[in-house]
């Protein structure tokens, strides 16, 4: 046959001396120590760590899925703040400050977690530039108080700031962990139960259990963490046992999975239809009241979503238990016009194949209806300055509810008012924003979550937005796993009790 | 020269998209953040943005020459690590890949080489549906296949990770297969013309040994290849994105992909500068490897081409594979492609559904015919210009020799951004964008086909009896290179329609629901194990084009019609897509035997 080239050959020879190409398996720590506790726990993420770690952004959401930082609180299941490092907290002067009592813990480096070493990573991650989002133009200061107590300011009043406290950004690491060029570095320097020791680049990550961890000893021994994009990929890992649990498995692929390894739980993320107020024809009430009344969710939920969302009711979903109860019918609402074969265009993206499919669904209805559709798909970084400057009539977009405060209000007030910085609907009414700062202001939960349904129902009365689905996350859970955490807010995932 | 003016193009990259980098970066760093003018300057002053591009640039550059490739615009790590160790994944794989490719190029033109060393070639034409099939196969798709059939159903392979070289197996076929084939046609198309040579009969009738006679015939062509092998060598390093992500290997593709979505400039002139040497030693080699095969013939015009073998006998075979995808689209054609009715969503195929439904629940039969029109059109007219292009610039070798060698070393999105930002967003532009790429691997085989034929004998021959150079480009170097350059067109015309679709990701070329077949395959590529039919049917109407195409140009004609006389000119042909018929030009692809060149 025919005879090799030369440089084959060489490449060939090279072959071992290669095997540095080859990312390491990350399998080499003792697997399963047998020492009665669980093995290690392999798990797959979805989102590889974009800044080297730095629990600033969103690399912080990947560091506590993995059970390495908390913050002073965390958030339970009904999205209000609980104790995490903070045995508990009470405001001073009308919420302005708050002052937090640590609990007795130690950092990953063997370090007691002192007041003083809480303060300084606070100050840290205020003085970060970009400001992580969860504190976006709230001047955080701390300072300690004591051995075990530290003071949390903020410039204004601030009800939500123990919910902020929740988020990773906020995370605090031995004051080691901090170098001068303003890096945080997480290899054993957190305080979660599981303790960095490898990172090989943005594909993988290596954990051990962190033994004297202030809530016990976590049961896994440590966790073999990758990094894997792309959907498919993660649901065969999953397939083939080569991790225990892989997260965000697409709707596309669970029905490949065996069913007793698909866990599903609501999120609070919707996808909605956001309608342009400010240009184009949905600026008339009466044709946004026509859209409304053209689509159907349920053939969206059921059709595009297998299932694996519920037709929305409002902005608020199953997610956050307290709200199904308390909502009230839209006020305000216009009465429909016919569309008369009038022309617009709907713009979605592609990073979550769904969109593209219930925007393909939404041109169906909305033609039935006596629209003419245009859909213009894209990968979400190249449509989101587009998307902000009125060009198109419509955006199908998947929005978290919750965002980085943990607070349900911040995302009225971000999507719905007038100085809203992600307002796709464009909306600028005055109904809105007085409602929207109304919830704002409010300091006790129960009542703040009254005056956001409030607010709800104005601003579903304008027909801005149409809510389309809540999504629900489906994870792969082998079936060999125990006690894994399904976290509705998406911030824990690994946790002590998580078993193989 | 061209490649400081890559370097400067990417240097300037969002100022020619006009695109804020510091929101791109955002976004990578983290797609939900809320870009409030606050963040974004915080960024653009992180990164020095609000210098000038030219004075970035040349920080950037003097950094390089002390070795430093600067940080990492998003994850402000060091560059130069992170593009080194995914280039010794992707070269590795690559690696594997070329195994691959050239074991199926072996099968492919396996039947030539054994009729052929033992004279019993005749007049048969090229066979190759097989191959033809093979190289228009989607790479998405074969991975998909490979990986979850062999990889997770069977258990035989890992699917994923990249651990040992246990890892590399899957990953190289599904690389390797697609590649191998279209070497394999193009060793084909040129082996019949060798076993016709001199030589070879002086071979055979001295007895000796086939096996020997075959290995001299491919040492004969393997000159015309050479160049090509040398850009899938670039090309398979850079550009297996698709490979890489559903295999999950940290590649240079990946890493060139996500740089140049996020604008992360410095890691993507980084990964493009390392493609662009990997080319300039890939096409050093195989230079130096055509020298060493036939390098004395060349120097002394001593390639002689005495016999030019018959040109194959008309077929049929066309005319079924035409007449097949046109009865599909002429039943598809009364069916509504936009009709969708999520009730009836991944329909196995039945008699109200031949060919199955989507994931949204439209009939995929009526999705193929009535995108068939604007898929080929595009990718007609594509090819087209990419062959003109390319014969017309590897006429010139000198002038587009490093031209190709750049143009392949860029990653097929980062071209599709420079033109968008060049030339704008318009309906062309996609077309334009993969036109700007496609036409390099066929002006390196021009130049590799001609830079025999100007040595051969007959040329001197004609020349002495006092032929002009546009008499010898006219009637004696087109006429002997055009044919195999236009099967190689024709034989990359389903990648080209791909190529087109795979640019809709970034707001260029066909939106949904537009049925249109790259966007067919695109959107049912997740579902490709649950309802493997929504992204076959598109496939398998990819592959018939692509084997009709390559039959066609082997003879499509009906059998009672014989080419009266040589002519120069490239007709249509009788039937098929435009397929120009080229066997009536003359092959003269010859030389004496390789043993002479020592």
């Amino acid at each position: 046959m025919r005879s090799p080239r030369p440089h084959l050959i060489a490449g060939l020879l090279l072959t071992p001396l290669l095997a540095g190409c080859f990312s390491s398996s990350g399998h080499d720590s003792s697997s399963g120590s047998g020492s009665g506790d669980g093995g290690r726990l392999s798990v797959a993420l979805a989102f590889a760590p974009a800044e080297n770690y730095s629990p600033y952004g969103q690399d912080g959401i990947d560091l506590s899925r993995l059970g390495v930082v908390e913050g002073l609180t965390r958030l339970d299941a009904n999205g209000t703040a609980v104790p995490a490092l903070a045995e508990s907290w009470s405001s001073e002067q009308d919420g302005r400050s708050w002052v937090f009592t640590l609990r007795d813990a130690k950092f990953q480096d063997g370090t007691d977690v002192t007041a003083k070493a809480v303060a300084s990573a606070l100050t840290h991650a205020a003085a970060a530039d970009p400001a992580p989002a969860a504190i976006s133009g709230v001047k955080l200061t701390a300072q300690a108080v004591g051995d075990d107590q530290v003071k949390v300011s903020a410039a204004e009043t601030d009800p939500v700031l123990p919910l902020r406290l929740a988020n990773p950004n906020l995370a605090v690491f031995s004051p080691k962990a901090y170098g001068k060029d303003g890096k945080v570095n997480p290899v054993g320097t957190a305080t979660g139960p599981f303790a960095l020791t490898k990172i090989t680049g943005d594909t993988a990550a290596t954990l051990d259990r962190f033994d004297d961890y202030w809530g016990g000893r976590a049961q896994a021994s440590g966790i073999d963490a990758k990094f894997i994009s792309d959907g498919t990929a993660r649901a065969n890992a999953l397939r083939t046992g080569d991790v225990d649990i892989a997260e965000a498995i697409p709707v596309a692929q669970v029905a490949s999975l065996k069913k007793a390894t698909v866990h599903q739980i609501n999120t609070a993320r919707n996808t909605s239809l956001f309608l342009n107020t400010q240009a184009g024809i949905f600026k008339d009430a009466g044709l946004r009241a026509a859209a409304r009344e053209a689509i159907d969710t349920a053939a969206v939920a059921k059709g595009v979503f297998e299932g694996y969302a519920e037709p929305a009711k409002g902005l608020y979903g199953p997610a956050l238990s307290w709200a199904a109860g308390k909502r009230t019918a839209p006020t305000g609402r216009a009465k429909a016009t016919s569309p008369k074969g009038k022309s617009i265009t709907i713009a979605t993206y592609s990073d979550r194949p769904e969109l593209p499919e219930s925007a393909q669904v939404l041109q169906q209805q909305l033609e039935k209806a006596g629209f003419t559709v245009k859909l213009e798909v894209r990968t979400y970084a190249r449509l989101e300055s587009d998307l902000l400057t009125e060009k198109f009539d419509a955006a199908v977009v998947a929005r978290n509810v919750m965002l980085d405060t943990g607070d349900p209000v911040t995302v009225l007030a971000s999507d719905f008012a007038c100085a809203g910085s992600y307002n796709l609907a464009f909306l600028c009414d005055k109904n809105v924003d007085k409602l929207v700062a109304a919830a704002g202001a409010e300091s006790d939960p129960s009542k703040r979550q009254d005056a956001a349904m409030k607010a709800e129902a104005a601003i579903l009365g304008t027909d801005a937005v149409i809510p389309l689905v809540h999504l629900k996350v489906v994870t792969g859970i082998g079936t060999s796993v125990k006690g894994a955490v399904l976290d509705p807010y998406e911030r824990e995932f690994v946790g002590t009790g998580t078993r193989r | 020269m061209l490649t400081a003016a890559l370097v400067c193009a990417i240097g300037l990259l969002p100022w020619l998209s006009r695109t804020d980098p510091a929101l791109t970066v955002l976004k990578a760093r983290s797609a939900e953040r809320t870009p409030d003018p606050a963040t974004l300057r915080a960024i653009r002053v992180e990164l020095g943005l609000d210098e000038d591009p030219f004075r970035l640039l040349g920080k950037w550059l003097g950094g390089l020459l002390r070795g430093d490739a600067g940080r990492s615009w998003v994850s402000d790590t060091e560059v130069l690590p992170a593009v080194a160790q995914a280039l010794g994944a992707s070269l590795l794989l690559m690696a594997g890949a070329v195994v691959v490719a050239v074991l199926t190029a072996g099968a492919t033109c396996a039947r030539t080489l054994w009729l052929g060393s033992r004279r019993r070639l005749g007049g048969r034409g090229p066979g190759g549906t097989g191959s033809a099939v093979l190289a228009a196969l989607p790479e998405f798709l074969v991975a998909s296949v490979l990986a979850s059939v062999v990889g997770v159903q069977l258990g035989w392979l890992p699917a994923l990770g990249w651990y040992g070289p246990r890892w590399m197996i899957l990953p190289a076929l599904a690389l390797g297969l697609p590649t191998g084939a279209i070497l394999g046609r193009m060793l084909d198309d040129l082996l019949p013309s060798a076993f016709t040579e001199p030589w070879a009969l002086a071979a055979a009738a001295r007895g000796v040994p086939p096996a020997s006679v075959a290995r001299q015939a491919l040492r004969r062509c393997a000159p015309g290849l050479l160049p090509n092998l040398a850009l899938f060598v670039v090309g398979l390093t850079g550009g297996s994105v698709a490979v890489e992500t559903l295999f999950d290997i940290p590649g240079l593709g990946r890493l060139t992909l996500r740089a140049a979505l996020a604008q992360d400039l410095p890691v993507l002139q980084t990964g493009t500068l390392a493609l662009v040497a990997l080319a300039a030693l890939a096409a050093l080699l195989a230079r130096f490897g055509v020298r060493r095969l036939t390098g004395p013939a060349l120097r002394d015009g001593a390639l002689h081409s005495l016999h030019r073998p018959t040109p194959p006998a008309p077929r049929v075979v066309p005319l079924v594979y035409g007449l097949l995808l046109a009865t599909v689209i002429a039943l598809g054609l009364p069916r509504g492609p936009l009709a969708l009715n999520t009730t009836d969503r991944l329909q196995a195929p039945s008699w109200t559904h031949p060919f199955g439904t989507d994931a949204l629940g439209r009939d995929v039969l009526a999705r193929i015919a009535h995108g068939a029109l604007s898929t080929l059109g595009t990718a007609l007219a594509v090819s087209a210009a990419a062959l003109l292009t390319g014969v017309l610039l590897g006429l010139l070798p000198r002038l587009s020799g490093p031209l190709v060698d750049t143009v392949n070393a860029v990653p097929s999105v980062l071209a599709a951004l420079l033109v968008t930002g060049i030339a704008g967003s318009g309906p062309w532009t996609p077309a334009l964008a993969v036109a700007v790429v496609a036409w390099s691997p066929l002006a390196t085989h021009t130049s590799a086909l001609l830079r025999q034929e100007r040595a051969t004998l007959h040329l001197t021959a004609t020349r002495a009896l006092g032929a002009g150079p546009w008499y010898l480009l006219r009637h004696e170097l087109l006429p002997a290179v055009l044919p195999p350059v236009v099967r190689h067109a024709l034989l990359r015309l389903p990648g080209i329609a791909l190529g087109l679709a795979a640019l809709g990701f970034l707001g260029l070329g066909a939106q949904p629901p537009s049925p249109e077949w790259g966007l067919l395959l695109a959107e049912n590529q997740p579902y490709v194990e649950r309802a493997p039919w929504a992204v076959l049917a598109p496939a398998a109407a990819l592959t018939l084009l692509g084997a009709l195409a390559v039959t066609a140009a082997g003879g499509a004609r009906l059998p009672r019609r014989r080419p009266k006389q040589p002519t120069v000119t490239v007709r249509p042909a009788d039937s098929g897509p435009a397929a120009p018929s080229a066997e009536t030009a003359r092959h003269a692809v010859l030389a004496p035997a390789p043993t002479d060149s020592r």
